[in-house]
């Protein structure tokens, strides 16, 4: 039988350790008490037991804000990130489900560059959780969209190494793994994502539109936090000198500006931006139609001011995936 | 290159927007280099010089002084640009404009000795003439102020952020005080741009920056009452930047 059990002891001599594949980020509390992926000074600052982090992992290959275009007598300059190795450890499935659909839209034909530069230096270590009252999803899961994924159990982790990242993480970990007579259960529940819907539903006449569309204060904050949403804003500024910075920056579609062009405004109405913000979550578009980008992990639901849960507006809450564990 | 010529004016403020221009220390060489500052009565006592390719006012407008300034420089400027809070919304300066009579407050400030200068409510500049382009904030950001600066200088004016405080603030990886603390923060309808300056130190939104755009007022209130603050309570603060709001406006 395969070594892959890590015991509970030696998971700060296996922290020590992933430091040798680059700079060690994990799930922290903050000063302010906020729960959020920071470097890890030392093994005692992990939080294990975090719900989710307010900002989703998303930051490390897409930041709030950044230059990604220098123009200088003449010349266009693409903006290369500054690039180091980083290990992000105790990423649970649902933000890892997410970085798997960022990647599709990033790095499909003509990858975004900054966007791939940084995915290349990002190695990720998954970890088991166990759903709170604002997850979408029914049970714990896995998810392969990983380097190494943990499964914690009574007294240590079973570890499964998804790439050759992860296999030379096992390798170079073997002295601090040990058999088990009885491996620690992987979930049987495969995937608990909120179901792709249909995209005439988002012009149903249910009422709940309505009362959304009143009570939404246009924030920012269900976007923000969300790990699969990234639309972005782009504006360029001059300087005094004489060149220009092109700046990316997170962008929601609940904001007038979002789809305003010369002359007019695609989605005029709050209600229409909903509309449009469901379409795009539950019901993918083009040319990723027919897949969620909803993966579960209830950021939206308990960090919206006013509550709004566009799942409500499903014809049947998919509250049971109907693959229970 | 032709140097665009700049009037830099201030009207009833504190004049700490202009000052934000002085604190661009790094830049001022430059920009002093690349602009003509025709008049800029708060850094030397010229005054005149017109016509400007743009003036940049401080400040309500509350004295007949104020409104000859303004109309002198409208008519003598291509654009005209409002700087900070006082000149966009009012400001501080006229916080008590729907409470107190003129009367009350001159009296509450000067006594009934001297005469003094005459006044009335303070009030924004497009109360009285049209406005090109605004910089919010009291006082304004930096980056912002500059930001205009290098527009003009490219013939353009400049895409500043849109967005609510909230947005910046979450981005920060900020607690929200009004779900987490259910404090007063009027962070969802005051227009970001600021990095939640406040919020980031642990202290609620007073909105200096004044209303984004499509605020949803109603339902900001409703969360306020929600949280327990009276009616009262709560018009007093969100007047203390602009003075009136239309407490039903969902969009
Ligand atoms: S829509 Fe909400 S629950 Fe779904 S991934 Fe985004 S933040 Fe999470
Ligand atoms: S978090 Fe809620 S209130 Fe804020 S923009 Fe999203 S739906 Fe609207
Ligand atoms: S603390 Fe204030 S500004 Fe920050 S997210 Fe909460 S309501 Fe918005
Ligand atoms: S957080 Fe609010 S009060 Fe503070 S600087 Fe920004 S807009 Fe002004």
């Amino acid at each position: 039988m395969a070594k892959t059990t890590l015991k509970n002891i030696h998971l700060s001599h296996f922290l020590e350790l992933l430091r040798l594949f680059g700079e060690l980020h994990g799930p922290v509390l903050s000063d302010q008490g906020v729960f959020s992926f920071a470097p890890l000074a030392s093994a005692s600052d992990l939080q294990l037991n975090y719900s989710r982090t307010q900002i989703p992992p998303k930051k490390y290959l897409l930041p709030f804000r950044e230059e990604i275009l220098h123009y200088q007598k003449g010349a266009y300059r693409q903006a290369v990130p500054y690039g180091s190795e980083t290990v992000l450890f105790g990423v649970h499935p649902c933000d890892l489900d997410a970085m798997a659909y960022l990647d599709r839209v990033f790095l499909a034909e003509a990858a975004d560059s900054c966007y791939a530069t940084r995915r290349a230096n990002l190695t990720l270590v998954g970890l088991s959780c166990r759903p709170d009252d604002f997850c979408f999803c029914s049970g714990p899961r896995e998810s392969a969209a990983c380097d190494l994924f943990l499964q914690a159990g009574e007294d240590g982790f079973s570890l499964t190494a998804r790439s050759a990242k992860g296999e030379a993480i096992t390798a170079a970990a073997a002295d601090l793994l040990v058999e088990t007579e009885k491996e620690i259960e992987p979930p049987a529940c495969g995937s608990c994502n909120v179901l792709p819907q249909d995209p005439q539903l988002r012009f149903s006449a249910h009422p709940l539109w309505v009362k959304f569309a009143e009570a939404c204060v246009s924030c920012g904050a269900c976007s923000v936090c969300c790990p699969t949403c990234y639309c972005f804003d782009l504006r360029e500024y001059p300087s005094l000198s004489g060149g220009a910075e092109r700046v990316r920056e997170w962008d929601n579609c609940l904001f007038v500006t979002h789809g305003e062009v010369a002359g007019g405004n695609f989605r005029a109405t709050r209600l229409e931006r909903l509309r449009y913000r469901f379409l795009h979550k539950y019901c993918g578009f083009t040319p990723l139609t027919g897949i969620t980008s909803c993966v579960g992990c209830g950021r939206c639901k308990e960090f919206c001011p006013v509550g709004i849960d566009l799942r409500e507006l499903f014809q049947d809450l998919p509250l049971d995936c109907g693959r229970t564990p | 290159m032709n140097r665009p010529r700049l009037a830099i004016a201030g009207l009833t403020a504190c004049s700490g927007c202009q000052l934000t221009l002085l604190n661009c220390e790094e830049e001022l060489a430059e920009v002093a280099a690349r602009f003509d500052l025709v008049s800029f009565p708060m850094a030397e006592s010229v005054e005149g010089g017109a016509p400007f390719d743009a003036a940049i006012v401080e400040g309500a407008v509350s004295t007949p002084g104020d409104l000859a300034n303004l109309f002198r420089l409208r008519n003598s400027s291509r654009l005209l640009v409002a700087l900070g809070t006082c000149a966009i919304f009012g400001g501080v300066a006229a916080m008590n404009n729907g409470v107190s009579t003129r009367e009350e407050l001159v009296a509450a400030v000067y006594g009934d000795g001297e005469k003094t200068v005459e006044s009335f409510a303070p009030a924004p500049l497009t109360n009285f003439v049209s406005v090109d382009f605004s910089i919010t904030g009291c006082p304004p950001e930096k980056q912002e102020v500059m930001a205009l600066l290098c527009a003009l200088l490219n013939g353009t004016l400049p895409p500043l952020a849109t967005y609510p405080v909230c947005t910046e603030c979450r981005s920060r990886e900020n607690l929200c005080l009004l779900l987490e603390r259910k404090e007063l923060c009027l962070g969802p309808i005051i227009q970001g741009g600021c990095n939640a300056r406040c919020p980031a130190t642990g202290i609620v939104c007073e909105g200096c920056r004044g209303p984004v755009r499509e605020a949803n007022v109603a339902q900001e209130l409703e969360l306020l009452l929600e949280r327990g603050f009276g009616r009262k309570e709560i018009e007093r603060r969100m007047s203390r930047f602009k003075p009136e709001w239309d407490y039903g406006q969902r969009r």
